[in-house]
């Protein structure tokens, strides 16, 4: 008995998938089952024409358990994140937060996380923030630092040890 | 006379590069008699890393929110991004209470508690709610006579179930903050379309590709200026103007300013306060004279 | 004084459904200890012919006084055992039922708990039927007459059928004509005959017919009573035309002042008429209307020097000070026919409804089709009036959309056809698009229409866009195919969008008037969905066509005829037997604070003064036995026959025990 997908010989990871449905219920109460492939998403997703990305393809694979297979490929990082499929969908599903959910799982394998995402994480961990404070050039090529323009000293992390121990810990949790 | 006090959650962009948005807002909002407050401590919303791991987004923001509750104050977030993170946590915490005993465990570590007493208000609801167009009316000077292109950002109109300060499909806000400031604000195709800013993440040439594409088509219908109130979408069409343009193979020269921005100019404040010398964009055509 | 109790108790094993969790022999047995039981058997079916010959046996060796049949749920065989004791001599009303297997069997595992409840649920019956008295049950006259509601095919085809029958028919339409939205299309599928051309002959036939008073523009304000005998108030409307002297010529609309200036809605607003107006040519009745919210006499009191109108009437037809009249009916039966909307696409913004003239709507493209409509027929755009070189259907707008309307419009697909169809022969060489999720072609030759359609040279997309973008070169629409797995651009110069359909925007409060319900769509709840599917939950009260749910012309007229024959079956009767279970007041007991009166949905209890003492009188024809006054009553005085207070609490005392 079982389901094999023989162009790719992979099989359903049914754990993965009943794992993942369960946080969106919880998270976002949806439930992608629900899902009758019309492709809305799709037609209006941001991320396609530029990325062929299709969300109806992610519900779908989602659907069969077809896991690895999208946490293996770079197309779940293509997603832009502008919540249209989520906003527009007729059964009330988001791929936009299925694709975050795979995203996770992606990271939580070990699988090799895309472009600044490390970057950002390390800075985040670090100091608190997503980036450095800049000094910024205006229209005719001078540099200005926040001081220069008058504004006050920047609110960040006061304990950056604590902060720390926070992060790492929670890096780890599931939901 | 204070109408609100508010405390001010910058968030990354802002503070780290999108000065002029903090300075118009920094200069218009006690006009309004809209007090802001500033609080030590802040880090990182969550939300650029809710790609990475979702629990470290939702403890982000409930160690945030836990940081302006100790002040006993409503929390104002001008980046929509900042605010979608602020109000998806609420969501989840405020309606779960095993999620937010859990999130209330790490935010220990610092000495901090989620309560879910402090209401989080984005840049819409404050403009159009609390202070009100009449209000704003009051203040206005100088009207400008203007046709503007208006840009929401994604994350200030979607996703609803998160619970937006405007409409997903027809937002209405800007456009009539934007009237009583003497600016038309007409419908255009690709309003609701996506800056591509979250794309700089991983792939930043794609994100100029969806830039470019919507200020061409935007300088191609010939408004004045583009106005927005969301400083990722802002650092697309206004910092990074000039290389989405290449990116499109089109000469792109369209103004991009901050809605704080050109309601400090009605305000007749003078634009070297408004932080006008910072749009890289050319916004001279719109303060020249002034 | 009454006999003392002689109860036979009839344990039925119904096959294995019972016997296999209760011991039906230990229940029999426990039976027969009871008081006032005098005798106690067990047979594998009781409502068997054989079954039943064993209680009526008994009821005359026994010399029974009343009988308990522990079986199923009542609902599903007490008429039979009534029956089984009024043949056996006994008054049918001294039957009890103790339901062991819906209320015990089916629920429990455990042989042994099954058991004892069983045992609780008999001797619970046993302690009722020691106090059950004889119930006589009256009848009533049934008046022959029936009310239907709207007037467009469904109401039409019930209204005919049942005048057919020789019964009269009131027939009450909201709007100046019969037609319904029937009367806006221009062909019907599969077979593309002529809509109005089968339509109109049987809207005349309505008008000519003895039996039928047709009462156009007018509205149900009221209805009173039950089952047999309404009595419905009705609202003429003021047409503010004399409807004797008016002759339809339709000089009046030629010269009135306004022509051309208020929105007509029977074109779905793409052409404007006069504010004195007839909907469409074949219109039945053939009188004029003026509009009250528009005339000028009407809501100003003058029309220049003077009301052109009147002076272009020849027959003098009109009159501003003619007054609404209320008029009332009495009828035995009333068809609901009130059909449906529909649903606003403006509610769903992303498909630019409101942001371009040349997105519309199914039904506005049925009156550009239509030879009689404001085009002649003739497609065009809505706002060049160019021929269109490219239209693009999108489907399911709405429809099968949990934010929307979460069912399917069951129209849609075939509608859609049809005007691919009209279209490619009306324009040939127009680029046709249709994008769909499924195409449901489900009634006889529909999927043979489907096919042809699939020749004419058109471009069908399995996919749902997301946004109909009105630009300067046109509407453009990306649609995903998941035929072709790829993403298409479809530039076009017309977007058609089959909306959903939603129950009338006053559906619920014609139900209130009604006292029947609604399901969570909005639509008329019928009795069951299979097997009473005209009936309501109320009597006498059926339903006919879309209003009850999503329907073509076929299965509304097929469900209109079904609906005229059920309310035949009641008006064909000359009585009707009452309501056996209906309240009774002690008049002794009864102090006449008159609360029992407010709780009574069918105002069926009066106050009246006998002795100088006040008191309820229950109103035997209306009571319908629903029990809220005995509910409400403070005293006890009211009591409801076969349920009275000594018998409910009898059965508690055991049940509690």
């Amino acid at each position: 008995m079982g389901i094999l997908d023989l162009t790719s010989m992979g099989e359903p990871q049914v754990d993965v998938k009943r794992e993942i449905i369960g946080q969106l219920e919880r998270l976002q109460d949806e439930i992608p089952e629900y899902c009758y492939q019309c492709a809305k998403c799709t037609s209006g997703c941001e991320a396609h024409r530029l990325l062929e990305l299709e969300p109806h393809r992610i519900i779908a694979l989602l659907k069969r358990g077809l896991i690895d297979e999208m946490v293996n490929s770079d197309i779940i990082w293509t997603c832009m994140s502008c919540f249209k499929c989520w906003e527009r969908c007729p059964q009330k599903i988001a791929p936009v937060e299925i694709l975050f959910l795979l995203k996770n799982y992606a990271v939580a394998l070990g699988k090799q996380i895309p472009g600044n995402y490390t970057a950002a994480l390390q800075s985040v961990l670090s100091k608190g923030l997503i980036q450095d404070v800049k000094t910024i050039s205006t229209r005719t090529g001078e540099t200005k630092s926040r001081r220069d323009v008058g504004l006050p000293e920047i609110t960040k992390p006061v304990d950056p040890v604590k902060f720390q121990a926070l992060i790492s810990k929670m890096a780890v949790e599931k939901i | 006379m204070t109408k609100k006090t508010l405390v001010f959650y910058p968030g990354c962009i802002m503070q780290t590069e999108q000065y002029s948005y903090e300075i118009s807002l920094r200069e218009i909002l006690p006009v309004l008699d809209i007090k802001l407050v500033d609080v030590e401590g802040f880090s990182c919303c969550g939300e650029p890393l809710k790609s990475v791991n979702r629990m470290i987004t939702l403890v982000l923001s409930a160690r945030n929110i836990a940081l302006a509750e100790s002040r006993n104050l409503d929390i104002f977030t001008p980046c929509p991004i900042c605010n979608l993170a602020f109000r998806e946590c609420k969501n989840i915490l405020d309606n779960d209470d095993k999620i937010k005993e859990k999130v209330n465990g790490f935010l220990a570590e610092e000495g901090l508690t989620y309560n879910g007493i402090s209401k989080v208000i984005d840049l819409l609801e404050l403009l159009y709610d609390i202070v009100g167009l009449d209000y704003i009316k009051k203040h206005v000077k100088k009207p400008l006579d203007l046709k503007a292109a208006v840009h929401y950002g994604c994350h200030a109109i979607r996703p609803s179930e998160i619970g937006r300060s405007d409409d997903s499909e027809e937002p209405r806000k800007i456009e009539d903050i934007l009237e009583v400031l003497g600016v038309e604000a007409p419908w255009y195709p690709e309003k609701l379309d996506c800056c591509g800013g979250l794309l700089n993440m991983n792939l930043p040439e794609t994100a100029l590709t969806k830039t470019g594409e919507k200020l061409r088509s935007i300088q191609e219908q010939g408004f004045d200026l583009l106005v927005d109130i969301c400083p990722w979408c802002h650092r697309q069409f206004d910092s990074k103007q000039k290389k989405s343009g290449e990116t499109v193979a089109y000469s792109l020269n369209l103004p991009v300013v901050y809605l704080t921005q050109l309601m400090g100019l009605a305000f007749d404040i003078p634009w070297g306060k408004l932080g006008f010398n910072l749009n890289l964009s050319p916004v001279n055509t719109l303060v020249e004279g002034r | 004084m009454m006999k003392k109790p002689r109860i036979g108790v009839f344990v039925c094993h119904c096959g294995i459904n019972i016997s296999a969790t209760v011991d039906v022999e230990k229940v029999k047995e426990y039976a027969k200890t009871l008081d006032g039981v005098a005798v106690s058997k067990d047979y594998k079916y009781m409502c068997s012919d054989v079954g039943a010959n064993l209680i009526k046996e008994s009821i005359k060796k026994d010399k029974l006084t009343s009988v308990v049949v522990a079986c199923c749920s009542p609902r599903m065989h007490e008429h039979t055992f009534q029956k089984v004791a009024s043949d056996g001599g006994l008054n049918p009303y001294t039957v009890e039922i103790a339901n062991i297997r819906e209320q015990c069997s089916w629920v429990h595992d455990d042989k042994k708990v099954a058991t004892e409840k069983a045992k609780k649920l008999v001797e619970a019956a046993v302690a009722k039927a020691r106090l059950l008295e004889p119930l006589i049950t009256s009848s009533i006259e049934v008046t022959p007459n029936a009310l239907v509601i709207g007037g467009g095919i469904a109401g039409i085809q019930a209204a005919l059928e049942i005048a057919e029958n020789g019964h009269k028919v009131y027939l009450v339409e909201r709007t100046p004509t019969l037609g319904g939205r029937m009367a806006q299309l221009d062909k019907t599928f599969p077979t593309l005959d002529c809509s109005s051309c089968i339509l109109t002959p049987r809207m005349t036939e309505v008008a000519d017919h003895p039996n039928i008073e047709l009462l156009a523009y007018s509205e149900v304000e009221d209805i009173k009573g039950s089952i047999g005998n309404f009595t419905v108030k009705i609202r003429k409307k003021a047409r503010f035309v004399d409807a004797d002297k008016c002759t339809g010529c339709g000089d009046c609309a030629e010269n009135c002042r306004l022509k051309g200036r208020i929105i007509d809605e029977f074109n779905m607003g793409l052409n404007k008429r006069s504010a004195i107006y007839l909907p469409f040519p074949q219109a039945v009745p053939l009188i004029y209307t003026i509009d009250p919210n528009h005339c000028l006499m009407l809501t100003t009191g003058r029309c220049g020097k003077y009301p052109l109108c009147v002076e272009a009437c020849e027959a003098d037809a009109i009159d501003f000070n003619q007054k609404d009249e209320v008029i009332t009916v009495d009828v035995g039966a009333i068809v609901v026919a009130t059909g449906f909307n529909l649903l606003d696409p403006s509610i769903i913004p992303e498909y630019g409804y409101t942001h371009s003239p040349n997105v519309i709507t199914t039904l506005e493209m049925e009156r550009l089709i239509n030879s009689a409509g404001p085009t002649k027929g003739e497609i065009q755009l809505l706002d060049t009036k160019e021929k269109p070189k490219s239209i693009t259907y999108i489907l399911c707008v709405g429809s099968r959309d949990e934010t929307v309307c979460s069912w399917c419009c069951r129209i849609g697909c075939m509608t859609a056809l049809k005007h691919l169809y009209l279209i490619r022969e009306k324009l040939p060489d127009a680029e046709i698009n249709l994008c769909y999720i499924d195409i449901r072609s489900y009634g006889k030759g529909y999927e043979e229409f489907y096919r042809t359609a699939r020749n004419l040279n058109i471009n069908l997309f399995r996919g749902r866009p997301s946004e109909v973008r009105p630009t300067k070169e046109g509407i453009i629409i990306n649609v995903f195919d998941t035929i072709t797995n790829k993403l298409f651009e479809i530039k076009t110069d017309m977007v058609v969008l089959v909306p959903a359909v939603t129950a009338r925007e006053d559906a619920v409060e014609l139900a209130r008037k009604l006292k029947i319900s609604t399901s969570s769509d909005g639509f008329y709840l019928e009795g069951h969905p299979k097997l009473k599917p005209m009936d309501t939950a109320t009597g006498g009260i059926f339903l006919a066509g879309f209003c009850q749910g999503a329907k073509d012309i076929q299965d509304t007229v097929a469900h209109a005829s079904g609906a005229a024959s059920r309310a035949l079956t009641i008006l064909s009767k000359k009585e009707l037997e009452a309501e056996t279970y209906i309240a009774v007041v002690d008049e002794e007991l009864c102090s006449g604070c008159g609360i029992c009166i407010s709780v009574c949905p069918y105002q069926a209890i009066e106050l009246i003064t006998e002795d100088d003492k006040k008191r309820a009188k229950v109103n035997e024809a209306l009571c319908m036995g629903c029990g809220a006054c005995t509910a409400a009553c403070p005293s006890g005085a009211m009591q409801q026959r076969g349920f009275k207070d000594k018998e409910i609490l009898s059965m508690i005392e055991v049940l509690s025990k």
